[in-house]
């Protein structure tokens, strides 16, 4: 039968089936890159 | 193409200027006909941060709601004006940079004054930005009423909340040149207040910058997506972002003015936290461009960690010039992190780091994220074609800008954290020893601009 409900219906998209690995360590990394850099400025603060 | 023609104009006169300043600053060169050090400076400053990113915002930003909600033949008036307002404003106070009688950088900071002219052609450069803002905001508004019920299109919301934090963030500048600087410089007052001046240079100055960063997300959610043959993660994210970029930016300008007597520490401290939480949308934002890779690459049959990786089009300048630009922001916001801090802030406050920060955020994440979207927007507008050859000469072009770039912005922060000061004509500093450490950096410097400017030019 036809669907009449003219509400478009939610699909279960395509991402949720797709592993984002990559993306969950690449992320981290940036925090890892943030967080490093800080504390290496921080240590040149502290030893002037 | 109006507004491209003066960006890249812009850019040939502002890159110059660039290259000029590192020649001096390296002892090596002394500028012609008497011609002051602080005048290359500040055109260098106002053609490029003030001149070349508006309007090629302003541009790129009608041509998108163009795109998405349409545009009337009134508004297309409208927008005409708004060109050659901002266009009488920029060559005001261009000319009075030019000759030598506003040399008082981009920052305007009193008690520099320049000629009367100057203020009134900023204050022209705003009006004229405003008229374009109340033409995008009509644009949304007809296109809603129009389609009553529907979700407006990602990038006219987009627009909109970049054109909705320049118009709170330029009220700070127009303020501050309307009521400060205007009378100061024509003489009805005899005195200025400097702090007062300065913090609304920064309450627009900050929120400025995100104005430059807003379009490159832009092109970074919905653009390059559809250039790598796939699509966006999530619409809401990149409207969540948006949305908490305009929240985080009113106002933020006081981290600027860290060192600045005279601000409470609690309002320094409220805004050093506002700037903060950028972090948030900014990591929203990378999440969202990894995840629309990753899930990209792995539909093309990538099934290894980072195999999808491989798979982006690398050959393609559209897409290579504004990913070049998305890795500069990551040393760019760790570095802007590390400015913020009010104790680091102290290490690299006015030395040449932070002009280096302003060299990777700016000139590369924003600069070349513009690059990659002239290399498909002219196109577009003009009815023509990147051919392969192009394409080719443009990859060239920016992976000039990106060795030139990054030679020169990590000179500059290594020379910073040595104590190297920014906004300054060569000096030996009377022989102190702690200056020999700057020369082989400064030359560095020079070298990298040679390198980048002009070529991309």
């Amino acid at each position: 039968m036809k669907n009449k409900n003219p509400k478009p219906q939610h699909t279960k998209s395509n991402e949720s089936t797709i592993h984002f690995k990559g993306t969950f360590i690449a992320v981290m990394l940036l925090g890892v890159i943030m967080v490093a850099s800080w504390f290496g400025v921080y240590a040149l603060f502290l030893s002037r | 193409m109006a507004f491209m023609y003066v960006t890249f104009t812009s850019l040939l006169v502002g890159g110059l200027m660039g290259l000029l300043q590192t020649f001096v600053r390296s002892g090596k060169y002394t500028l012609p006909f008497g011609i002051d050090y602080y005048t290359i400076l500040t055109v260098h400053g106002v053609i490029l941060g003030l001149v070349m990113t508006t309007f090629f915002i302003i541009g790129f930003q009608f041509s998108l709601m163009g795109k998405t909600v349409g545009l009337t033949d009134k508004q297309r008036k409208a927008a005409w004006w708004s060109f050659w307002i901002m266009l009488a404003g920029t060559i005001m106070a261009s000319v009075m940079v030019l000759t030598g009688q506003a040399s008082v950088l981009y920052t305007f900071y009193a008690p520099l004054r320049a000629h009367p002219v100057f203020y009134f052609g900023l204050a022209l450069v705003i009006i004229g930005s405003w008229i374009a803002v109340f033409i995008n905001f009509r644009q949304l508004y007809l296109w809603r009423k129009a389609n009553k019920g529907q979700k407006s299109p990602l990038l006219a919301y987009m627009v909109t909340i970049n054109m909705i934090m320049w118009v709170i963030a330029s009220l700070g500048v127009a303020v501050s040149v309307l009521v400060l600087f205007i009378p100061w410089s024509l003489g009805y007052t005899a005195t200025i207040n400097v702090l007062l001046s300065r913090t609304l240079f920064w309450y627009f100055g900050h929120p400025l910058v995100y104005f430059w960063l807003l379009p490159a997300y832009m092109a970074w959610y919905a653009i390059i997506p559809k250039i790598i043959g796939g699509k966006i993660l999530s619409d809401s994210l990149a409207r969540l972002a948006f949305i908490l970029l305009l929240l985080f930016s009113i106002p933020v300008g006081f981290h600027h003015q860290l060192t600045e007597p005279g601000i409470d520490a609690t309002w320094k401290f409220i805004q050093v936290v506002l700037t903060f939480m950028v972090v948030i949308p900014t990591l929203m934002t990378a999440f969202s461009i990894f995840a629309t890779f990753e899930a990209t690459g792995r539909k093309k049959g990538y099934t290894t960690l980072f195999g999808w990786f491989r798979k982006l089009p690398w050959k393609d300048v559209r897409f290579l010039a504004p990913f070049i630009g998305m890795v500069a922001f990551i040393p760019g916001g760790a570095g802007g992190i590390i400015n913020a801090s009010h104790q680091m802030n102290a290490l690299i406050h006015n030395t040449i780091w932070v002009t280096g920060h302003f060299h990777l955020t700016a000139a590369m994440t924003s600069v070349l994220t513009f690059f990659g979207i002239t290399y498909w927007l002219v196109p577009h507008l003009t009815g023509r074609r990147l051919t392969p050859r192009l394409n080719k000469l443009g990859i060239i072009q920016s992976l000039t800008w990106t060795v030139g770039m990054l030679i020169m912005s990590t000179a500059m922060h290594i020379q910073g954290l040595l104590g190297g000061p920014r906004r300054s004509n060569f000096s030996e500093y009377a022989g102190g020893a702690q200056v020999d450490t700057w020369i082989s950096y400064q030359m560095a410097q020079e070298s990298a601009d040679r390198f980048s400017s002009l070529p991309s030019s």
